[in-house]
């Protein structure tokens, strides 16, 4: 790291640029959703006016080694409805978490390539249609608007970076308010204001996609033209990287550092050739340098990908920030295929803020709108075990279950509102041809549905079909009293269970078996299905938080697990599993067909650090990696966590603030997370290989 | 068919050997060094250990295919990554027919034994011309010294030394640093001159005393009392280097 940006960092990371912030409140900006409200001015024109007036209330700031700019000094993007408007929108309608965008990805490439200037063309081009409604003009007019007010804040940097006597800084920001980039400086800072401006815009779980791949082409260029070295391209990236971690405690998702701001490296094209550049390279290394939270870093493999480029993922998984996490072309593709997506459009895949897989600038999914429970299911359906004679016939009826709760999913999320967002749909395909805000559809509308505690659910109900079915040594009412009285009185029963009943994760056929059985019932479940905006219904195996929201009040389960006890996060073997290793665990989960369930949701593996003692095990490490792409996994996550420092971290804080963790789909700091998400990450560390 | 005890296999092993490996625990050493972290590896026969409070069987019997399949099932992983399998114990030679025959049953797979050396000529022979790469422990030169901490005299496993580095076989040569015991740097003199000019050596690796080694006793019931000072630091002598033979301390 060069000595610029090691002082930039150091300010940052000691927060000294918080100093500038200032709150909504006074700067008078609370009160814009009363004015709306009196003026009776349409929601799409709020979002827009309300970007214009934040963008306009924010001071630019031009930190000590700077050059690719913007800095938030509003501490919160206040809403463009009151809360009286809020409460009449959710009688008629339901939202989906905050109620405005999040978690798409948007057409980066087209923006660098293009320019703001061409977009606002093509809007005003659009304009001139005759046949156009009232909302499609209304829409227009909004995205015209919000587009200058971007471009006035790239003119307010531009002239903040002259009066600093910034000149070239100064130059590419007048180049970028224009037109699209045309150098690698241009794009980082052209990326950095449009990213910028979807936080503002209150747009949230803003993902960077495949950042190699559109920053790739400015980076050739540069070094063809001998405008730049190598080492000066890396610096630039990380900058960028940097930037991308100035704001982001003011991104607020579930909690702190679940932020969304995934980038995706690598990939293999429809011509069969795996895209990994010199960019990808960079970032890999940037990130392993900064060792900060963001970007947070998938690396699309496959089975045939080098060695190499998996010994330099494994060199960052080395490094305990939670990522890179590892997704599988060899089924990710074919699984988007099966789903309906274009073959562009399925090549061109990235992941949304954890791990479902999601389309740049056509997919305008919802790919985490609910949540099945699987051991939920279970559990309820035990109370139910006295009325079928066989396992078969006790699974049918789990199988009904599972495809009741998709049907009861399924028509929970109608009548849904989005807060309209013109900026965002100035980046999004479709929109203006459409002349339509991305927050009522893209090109495609797809919603996702998590599957969670999986294992619990498979090994329960082969402890069920085991011990209760086959060799009957569990009778009906011990199994009842069990789960009614959280194995009151049974406590050798529950050590048994616990301890010595067959798992997911051992690579033995039957509980494997079951786990494929559930997660084909839900596929089939959710297969066909229309949401209302015609777009499909995805089965997945990630949790996100619902592995804790499910676990609470799930009483105790047939696999050993007490009432409350937690369920393990994603797609992944139970915390009581008695190992015996990763290579077990592997073949385990990826048995399943996992094309069918492919809305992401990753196989998660715990590492002690100290496995990491020499270069040998870094190899070693990145063949384990590719051995899961092989078997047919989807997705693949490692931690590298050491469980005393954990517990150090837990009881004192300010020791640690540095100690990054990751949480269900996302790194964040340790110290800054609930206690509940704290403990399940010790709890998890305990049976790490 | 015969069948063996183990109590345990590791997959990705990562420390025994080339490559991705699973890794098998033969129970049964003839051996008592003073460090050593694995008394349960001791006695032949499984036994009960408290892990947790939970008792629970250390040890069990299983037929040489049933081995052979359960660690066949990985030959794409070992093929795919260089690796391959490795017996260690306990002394995985005391169980020499059941040894060879699971090694006979796996063909084709890299095949790696770490061995204390401490077996008969002969034994030591049948195993060797099944074996790829051998770990193979030097834990004292000096005779009376060996006895002292191991329990037993040095003789059979200097000869067997004798017999690999004559095979030219590949090897690893694994030392325990045990402070105040074997960190001398006569002994380290000692095993470097055994070694010198051995064309099967790949490298010798120190290994530092684990301070952890006490762990286990409690939970089969033993003291651990080592006669050395467990917190010390140990000494490293580099007798190796100077004679072309690459060193790896771990």
């Amino acid at each position: 790291m060069i000595e610029r940006i090691e002082v930039l960092k150091s300010f940052i990371w000691n927060r000294k640029h918080h100093g500038f912030r200032r709150t909504p409140e006074s700067l008078g900006l609370d009160s814009l959703s009363e004015q709306f409200h009196a003026g009776d001015v349409a929601p799409v024109e709020r979002s827009a006016r309300m970007l214009k007036a934040l963008l306009e209330a924010e001071e630019p700031i031009i930190l000590e080694g700077e050059t690719i700019v913007a800095t938030r000094t509003i501490t919160r993007i206040p809403s463009v409805f009151t809360e009286e408007e809020w409460a009449e929108i959710k009688k008629h309608h339901t939202l989906h978490e905050r109620g405005t965008v999040s978690n798409i990805s948007a057409d980066y490439e087209g923006i660098l390539r293009d320019g703001l200037g061409k977009r606002k063309a093509q809007v005003q081009a659009r304009m001139q249609d005759k046949d156009l409604t009232a909302e499609q003009k209304q829409f227009l007019q909004a995205a015209k608007e919000s587009i200058e007010a971007v471009q006035a804040f790239i003119a307010k940097y531009r002239d903040c970076a002259e009066r600093a006597g910034l000149k070239e800084v100064a130059a590419d920001l007048e180049a970028i308010r224009e037109n699209g980039a045309e150098t690698l400086h241009q794009a980082l800072q052209l990326l950095r204001m449009v990213h910028f401006a979807l936080w503002e815009s209150d747009c949230y779980h803003n993902t960077l996609g495949r950042f190699d791949q559109y920053i790739y082409p400015y980076y050739k260029a540069d070094i063809d033209a001998g405008r730049i070295t190598g080492e000066q391209a890396f610096d630039l990236v990380e900058e960028f990287f940097l930037a991308c971690n100035k704001d982001s405690d003011l991104y607020i998702g579930m909690q702190q550092g679940d932020n969304g701001q995934s980038i995706v490296l690598g990939g293999r094209n429809q011509k069969g050739e795996y895209l990994f550049n010199e960019v990808s390279k960079m970032c890999l290394r940037a990130s392993y340098e900064l060792n900060l939270i963001d970007p947070k870093i998938n690396l699309r493999c496959d089975g045939q990908t080098p060695l190499e480029v998996y010994k330099l993922g494994a060199q960052l998984t080395k490094r305990g920030l939670g990522f890179p996490q590892y997704d599988n072309d060899d089924v990710v593709i074919p699984g988007l295929l099966k789903l309906g997506y274009t073959p562009e459009d399925a090549y061109n895949y990235v992941v949304a803020a954890c791990w479902e897989f999601i389309i740049p600038k056509n997919g305008m999914e919802i790919p985490n709108i609910d949540a099945l429970s699987f051991a939920g299911i279970v559990s309820a359906a035990v109370e139910h075990l006295g009325e079928y004679p066989t396992y078969e016939a006790f699974y049918s009826y789990i199988d009904s279950r599972i495809k009741a709760e998709c049907d009861r999913i399924t028509k929970a999320h109608d009548n849904l509102y989005i807060v309209p967002a013109p900026f965002m749909s100035m980046l999004m395909g479709g929109t203006i041809e459409r002349a339509q805000d991305i927050s009522l559809g893209g090109n495609s509308n797809n919603y996702g549905v998590h599957g969670t505690g999986l294992s619990t659910a498979a090994d329960s109900l082969e402890v069920i079909k085991k011990y209760y079915y086959e060799d009957k040594s569990i009778s009906l009412e011990e199994m009842l009293d069990c789960v009614h009285n959280n194995f009151k009185g049974h406590e050798a029963l529950q050590d048994r269970l616990r301890n010595e009943a067959p798992k997911m994760g051992l690579d033995q056929e039957e509980p494997d078996s079951i786990g494929s059985a559930l997660l084909k019932s839900f596929a089939e479940g959710l297969r066909g299905k229309r949401n209302e905006r015609g777009g499909i219904w995805r089965a997945g195996t990630g949790t996100a938080m619902y592995y804790i929201f499910h676990a609470k009040d799930l009483p105790a389960t047939p696999d050993g697990r007490s009432a409350g006890e937690v369920i393990p996060a994603n797609f992944t073997p139970s915390m009581f599993l008695r190992q015996q290793g990763p290579v077990s665990v592997m073949r385990s989960f990826s048995k399943q067909d996992l094309q069918d369930t492919i809305n992401g949701g990753p196989l998660t593996i715990e590492l002690d650090e100290s496995i990491f003692r020499n270069e040998e095990t870094i190899e070693k490490l990145a063949m384990l990696i590719r051995n899961y792409m092989r078997l047919g996994g989807h997705q693949l996550q490692l931690n590298t966590l050491n469980r005393e420092t954990l517990l150090d971290a837990k009881a004192h804080p300010e020791l640690h603030r540095d100690l990054i963790v990751r949480v269900w789909g996302w790194s964040g700091y340790f110290v800054e997370l609930d206690e509940c998400y704290q403990d399940h990450i010790i709890e998890r560390i305990k049976y790490k290989i | 068919m015969s069948s063996g005890i183990i109590f345990s296999i590791e997959e990705f092993a990562i420390n025994d050997g080339p490559g991705i490996r699973t890794t098998v625990f033969l129970k049964g050493c003839p051996l008592r060094c003073a460090w050593c972290h694995n008394p349960e590896s001791w006695k032949r026969e499984p036994q009960i250990m408290v892990k947790k409070g939970r008792e629970e069987m250390c040890g069990y019997s299983i037929e040489a295919a049933d081995l052979a399949g359960r660690l066949k099932r990985d030959e794409a992983l070992y093929r795919d990554s260089g690796g391959g399998v490795t017996f260690t114990g306990g002394e995985p030679l005391m169980q020499a027919a059941f040894l060879t025959e699971v090694m006979d049953l796996l063909p084709g797979i890299h095949k790696a034994v770490e061995t204390s050396g401490y077996a008969s000529p002969e034994t030591f022979r049948e195993v060797l011309s099944r074996t790829d790469l051998f770990l193979f422990d030097i834990k004292l030169a000096d005779p009376e010294l060996h006895r002292q901490f191991t329990g037993a005299g040095n003789a059979p496993i200097l000869q067997n030394l004798q017999t690999l580095i004559a095979s030219g076989k590949p090897f690893v040569a694994r030392v325990p640093l045990i402070p105040g015991v074997n960190d001398t740097p006569e002994n380290m003199e000692a095993t470097a001159e055994l070694l010198e000019g051995a064309s099967g050596l790949q490298r010798v690796e120190l290994l530092r005393y684990n301070q952890m080694a006490g762990a286990k006793y409690p939970m089969v019931g033993l003291p651990y009392d080592p006669p050395f000072q467990e917190k010390q630091e140990p000494k490293i002598h580099d007798a190796f280097t100077k004679k072309g033979i690459k060193l790896l301390i771990l």
